[in-house]
């Protein structure tokens, strides 16, 4: 019963096609790749896409394949928003609904730290995790989730804010119910659709601050290869080579949207208040 | 009556802290529930009655609302000072409740049976697929049709009518000994009204069930009740049988409720009649009795004390708290 009704919304389906195109890749990348990725060739630097090389996207600046760098990089960029996403989602949804429900002190004391977060501009604040942390790949999964928590804090202690005060919420307890069986069961599942919407976008998010960070030199270290740090490099030679920034920039644009359009389309989908409408 | 008393509820209070001062929204109120009764609470908006069986099973949400005085006993069990695990083992099993807005009462996102099996699985640990098949039947006990299938629905799949029964269903999944009943048919139309009321009478008397039954609505409780409580600012001014009050309701209150029915022969062009005034500020009581500025029979004494219940022809069962029966009330 679940299935059909997502694969009616041509939304979602679009988002996800882009998505399972993405971790096909990934899953390829892991056992054939074009080229070797980091492999130099002083041979062919910036050489421009073409058949007769084998070189479908060029070469970059050292002579290493871009298709091969970005299949490699799609599986880092990937598996951090995920991990990112879900890390800063399970914090800050535990806390948000935990500070809406009870309110009072609780609720006080972590809307202000959620207030003082949110006080910095999200990269700045990734940075100066990324700074405090040093630069390694879980580090950045802990930047981006703990930018994270904060939205997901308030967007979780809102909904059940305004949840909590529902007639229901009296008459589970009249059934005997106890705080967390109407929070989790009664006051989360209601929540869900704006806590979903938040996901998919903090997917798409995580993904260009991912990119952010490396391209800064926070993030992904070279020689390992991410979009970011294919686009700082690619930076210094666009001019010459706008292979080198188009299609890791490209790679990331798709991504995003697949996340964002799968996102819109769920909300529609699991919202039962909005189902056999049409 | 020398049936069983099945709930016993004495002098309690419920306030509320408001930004203007202390609502005293329950002042002092006692009942006794006896087994296989239903007994009809009445009065007007906002004059306490919901607020005293929230109070019953400690729903009162705190802050605001606090019990800060009286006791409830339940089996020998004062409900008032069990902790929460152990009121919780009371709700829904023992005593449960119907409530007055089906549409928000049920969560919109929950499977229909799973609600009705909520109590169950709480109480029963029951499996979900003894849950299951026990919600259908109750299903089909509450005269949904199809229930097999609607036991699948969500609630906005249900109309209005439909999911006050579910309500009922719930309330009653555990065979509980009281159902309180907080106007279960007031956002419902007039003839559904009839059809709930015909459930609700037809379970709890099959189950042996006492029913609280809260309502404004004195064709409900001339249909439904066997003893009345008219409730005025917060306190309780006549207790009666049924027949009681409809022939000879005694406190001026209660008059004027009844006169307030309009009739089916009464001439179009008559005014129907009201009470005149306004309800009290709960915030800000008169001194004396409450009901003094709308009473057309007021005396000095009503303005000083505020009147006690007497019983009348020694009856504890028939009260009318008014000076005016002072002298009706013997001590025999």
């Amino acid at each position: 019963m679940e299935k059909p009704r997502i694969l009616k919304n041509g939304i979602a389906v679009t988002g996800l096609v882009i998505i399972l195109f993405y971790i096909i890749m990934i899953i390829v990348s892991v056992f054939w790749l074009p080229f070797d990725s980091s492999a130099m060739d002083v041979k062919h630097v910036l050489e421009s896409p073409s058949f007769k090389t084998g070189h479908l996207f060029g070469t970059d600046e050292f002579g290493r394949d871009v298709l091969s760098r970005i299949m490699k990089g799609s599986s880092v960029s990937l598996i951090i928003s995920i991990s990112a996403t879900a890390f800063g989602a399970l914090i800050g949804i535990l806390m948000g609904i935990w500070a809406g429900f009870l309110g009072g002190r609780w609720d006080n004391f972590i809307m202000r730290i959620a207030d003082i977060m949110f006080s910095f501009p999200s990269l700045l604040l990734a940075i100066f995790i990324m700074a405090v942390l040093g630069e390694n790949t879980y580090n950045v999964i802990i930047a981006v989730g703990i930018v994270y928590i904060p939205q997901f804090a308030r967007i979780s202690r809102g909904a059940i804010i305004s949840l909590k005060s529902n007639e229901f919420v009296r008459a589970a307890r009249s059934n005997g119910a106890g705080d967390s069986y109407i929070l989790f069961r009664h006051l989360l599942p209601n929540s869900m659709p704006p806590i979903i919407v938040q996901i998919s976008l903090s997917l798409s998010v995580a993904i260009l601050l991912e990119s952010s960070l490396s391209f800064l030199g926070l993030g992904i270290q070279p020689p390992e290869p991410s979009w970011g740090n294919m686009l700082s490099g690619a930076r210094k030679v666009m001019m010459i080579a706008p292979w080198t920034a188009i299609y890791p920039g490209l790679a990331i644009v798709t991504l995003v949207l697949g996340f964002n359009l799968l996102g819109d389309g769920l909300r529609d989908v699991l919202d039962p208040r909005l189902r056999n409408v049409r | 009556m020398s049936k069983e008393i099945i709930l016993h509820i004495e002098g309690l209070r419920t306030e509320f802290q408001t930004e203007r001062g202390v609502v005293q929204a329950v002042n002092d109120v006692s009942f006794d529930l006896h087994q296989g009764e239903t007994l009809g609470i009445v009065g007007e908006s906002g004059c306490g009655k919901s607020v005293t069986n929230f109070s019953i099973l400690k729903l009162v949400q705190y802050p605001p609302g606090r019990i800060t005085d009286g006791q409830v006993l339940y089996n020998e069990k004062n409900l008032l000072e069990c902790s929460d695990e152990e009121i919780r083992t009371i709700r829904g099993k023992h005593i449960a409740m119907i409530f007055q807005d089906p549409l928000t009462s049920l969560n919109p996102v929950i499977k229909v049976w799973v609600q009705i099996a909520e109590a169950l699985r709480l109480h029963q640990g029951m499996s979900k697929k003894e849950a299951k098949a026990k919600a259908i039947e109750l299903l089909k006990l509450i005269g949904i049709p199809d229930a097999e299938q609607r036991a699948d629905n969500y609630p906005h799949q249900f109309s209005g009518g439909m999911r006050q029964r579910v309500m009922i269903a719930m309330a009653l999944s555990c065979n509980p000994d009281v159902l309180i009943a907080d106007e279960p048919t007031t956002a419902l139309d007039v003839t559904i009204q009839a059809q709930i009321l015909e459930i609700i009478k037809n379970l709890s008397h099959g189950r042996k069930t006492s029913v609280i039954m809260i309502t404004h609505d004195l064709g409900v409780v001339a249909e439904m009740c066997d003893a009345v409580c008219v409730m005025y600012a917060g306190r309780i001014v006549e207790r009666a049988s049924v027949d009681e009050l409809f022939y000879d309701p005694k406190h001026p209150y209660s008059i004027g409720l009844l006169n307030s029915i309009p009739r089916i022969n009464q001439d179009s062009d008559e005014r129907l009649h009201s009470i005149s005034g306004a309800p009290p500020d709960l915030i800000d009581l008169p001194h004396g009795c409450p009901f003094r500025p709308r009473c057309t029979q007021a005396m000095d004494i009503c303005a000083q004390k505020s009147p006690p219940e007497f019983s009348i022809g020694g009856n504890e069962l028939r009260t009318v708290a008014c000076w005016l029966h002072e002298k009706e009330h013997s001590h025999g």
